[in-house]
């Protein structure tokens, strides 16, 4: 334990750049453990959350599958083709909650009011590395799992063709949403450094961002579908993926170069996100407590 | 002498009125929170929307709905989502964690009856401050299918009264696994997501399969909110209304007695540490 809490070789070496990079990796994973075992010291209780969580992943898309055959399609999309678009955004999003959950409004907003986030400050361990290792729900970690079903169902149901390359472009897709939700919950996050109420117009962007690419966009009316794709780029993460891998032309004429933009929109966006945070920062002068 | 003694026996309406209405009041409290819910609730009925015409497509009515019955339907349950707290309500629950149901029970006055009363205030409070405003949104915005005659409002407004007591009892038992779990969250979660599915929260329950249906029947969660979405879209009406209201009001007895006992099992088991 004391071997690992060492201090991080000094930079300049690339050799000393790697060791680093594996030093902090091995912190985070230090972190994550600790937050595991404590999570897991009441053992029905923690499978009872961990199913809990599950089912309520299950319940809303049981929902829907328990209602469509009465309807037939939803506007030409088959149950296969839905659960393709719905899988996706759910594995992204619990992918993300797992590793982005520290910066989540709700926990960072309760570090900030108690004080606790001083003394993330005062250790000499870097800022963000502390914050991402600091709310692992281990509870979550079933859902990954109920998502991936249903993701694969979508696979195998749907009308798609598949090759390597559209293998390629789903996992591009949800690298990318794992990283534009995580940049909005550090948005999120930030904003609890200047009023420490919980954000809640973040969850419009985040939860609501969420459902509202779980379904086919052509659904909405052109003013939602319009500002979510020109404005907020949530349609570049699955849904023009998933039309391309459909077979499907892009709506607007778009080019089928936008089918690929999901790992690039999302990092651009979390880089953006980073920058807040450091301004965040920068800014936060603790409550007082 | 005399007076106290009678004011211990018979039940102190005036403590529990009032107790409902700071219930009530509190809710008042923070209403920027409330503005937020308000437009996020707004946003999610709008996608909920979007799918149920989607669904529909062209057909003028499926399972006794039309297009405008299934966006009442949405705005319906979006406004209720608060007053009913169909998210979840781990109040009771935290109380028991934290052991301060412990100086609540030197208090006199009985528990549930305590809950119950400030959970009638918080109810009311929400529907007036999220319930009322969202409704009245939806149907400028989208139009609105409203319970037909004094028959129907009063029939809804019974119902809605039933749907509450029903809910409550149910979230107080789901609470009280407080006293034999040290984290009964995880418990809270699943019953909450029980609770979305089966009062119809997520999709009219109409429109599920018949099998579904009928193994929904057996349980309590269709009154906690689907009878009444029925009752008010005119879907039941007359003797299939009134029976509606007769189940929930059957199902909101038995889960208080339930209710009832589970406290006061769960009390017996109590140890409250230091302090």
């Amino acid at each position: 334990m004391d071997r690992s809490l060492r201090v991080p070789p000094r930079h300049g070496s690339e050799e000393g750049v790697l060791s680093s990079a594996a030093h902090h990796l091995r912190l985070y994973f230090l972190l994550l453990r600790a937050q595991a075992r404590s999570q897991a010291v009441y053992r029905l209780s923690f499978a009872l959350d961990a199913v809990g969580s599950a089912f309520i992943t299950l319940s809303e898309f049981a929902a829907f599958v328990l209602v469509l055959p009465r309807f037939g399609t939803l506007s030409g999309w088959t149950l296969g083709d839905v659960a393709l678009l719905y899988g996706l955004a759910e594995l992204a999003f619990v992918l993300m909650d797992l590793l982005f959950g520290g910066f989540d409004a709700p926990n960072l907003s309760q570090h900030v009011r108690s004080g606790s986030f001083n003394t993330f400050l005062l250790r000499p361990a870097p800022l963000r590395l502390q914050v991402f290792g600091s709310d692992f729900a281990l509870r979550r970690v079933m859902r990954v799992f109920l998502a991936a079903g249903i993701l694969a169902y979508g696979v195998a149901a749907s009308g798609a063709v598949w090759t390597p390359e559209a293998a390629l472009l789903l996992t591009g897709s949800v690298l990318g949403m794992v990283a534009f939700f995580g940049g909005l919950f550090v948005i999120g996050g930030t904003l609890t450094f200047w009023t420490v109420e919980s954000v809640e117009a973040m969850n419009v962007l985040t939860y609501g961002g969420r459902t509202l690419i779980s379904y086919p966009m052509d659904i909405y009316g052109q003013f939602l579908r319009k500002t979510f794709t020109y404005l907020i780029p949530a349609a570049f993460l699955s849904y023009f993926p998933v039309l391309h891998v459909l077979g499907r032309p892009l709506p607007d004429g778009l080019p089928l170069l936008a089918a690929y933009l999901s790992p690039l929109v999302g990092p651009l966006m979390l880089a953006a996100a980073f920058a807040f945070w450091r301004l965040g920062v920068r800014h936060y002068g603790g409550t007082g407590t | 002498m005399q007076a106290s003694l009678s004011s211990t026996i018979r039940p102190n309406v005036a403590l529990y009125v009032s107790v409902a209405r700071l219930g009530f009041r509190r809710q008042f409290a923070y209403p920027q929170a409330a503005l937020w819910g308000l437009i996020t609730n707004l946003f999610f009925g709008v996608l909920r929307i979007s799918v149920l015409v989607a669904l529909f497509g062209s057909r003028p009515q499926v399972a006794g709905y039309t297009v405008q019955d299934a966006i009442t339907y949405t705005g319906l349950t979006q406004a209720l989502i608060m007053a009913l707290s169909l998210f979840g309500w781990t109040d009771f629950m935290r109380t028991v964690h934290r052991g301060e149901v412990a100086s609540d029970l030197l208090r006199p006055h009985d528990l549930l009856a305590f809950w119950a009363a400030q959970d009638a205030g918080r109810a009311v409070g929400q529907f007036v401050l999220r319930g009322l405003p969202m409704l009245a949104l939806f149907a400028l915005l989208w139009g609105a299918t409203f319970p037909a005659g004094v028959e129907g409002w009063l029939l809804t407004t019974l119902s809605l009264l039933l749907a509450w007591g029903c809910g409550f009892a149910f979230r107080f038992v789901v609470n009280c696994a407080a006293f034999w779990s040290p984290d009964a969250v995880g418990f809270g979660r699943f019953a909450w997501a029980v609770l979305a599915l089966g009062s119809g929260f997520l999709m009219p329950l109409a429109f599920f399969p018949p099998w579904f249906q009928t193994v929904l029947a057996f349980t309590p969660f269709p009154s906690m909110m689907n009878t009444t979405v029925e009752i008010w879209l005119g879907i039941r009406t007359g003797p299939e209304a009134w029976a509606g209201a007769a189940a929930q009001f059957g199902w909101a007895l038995l889960l208080l007695g339930l209710a009832a006992l589970v406290l006061s099992r769960g009390l017996k088991r109590l140890e409250v540490a230091g302090g």
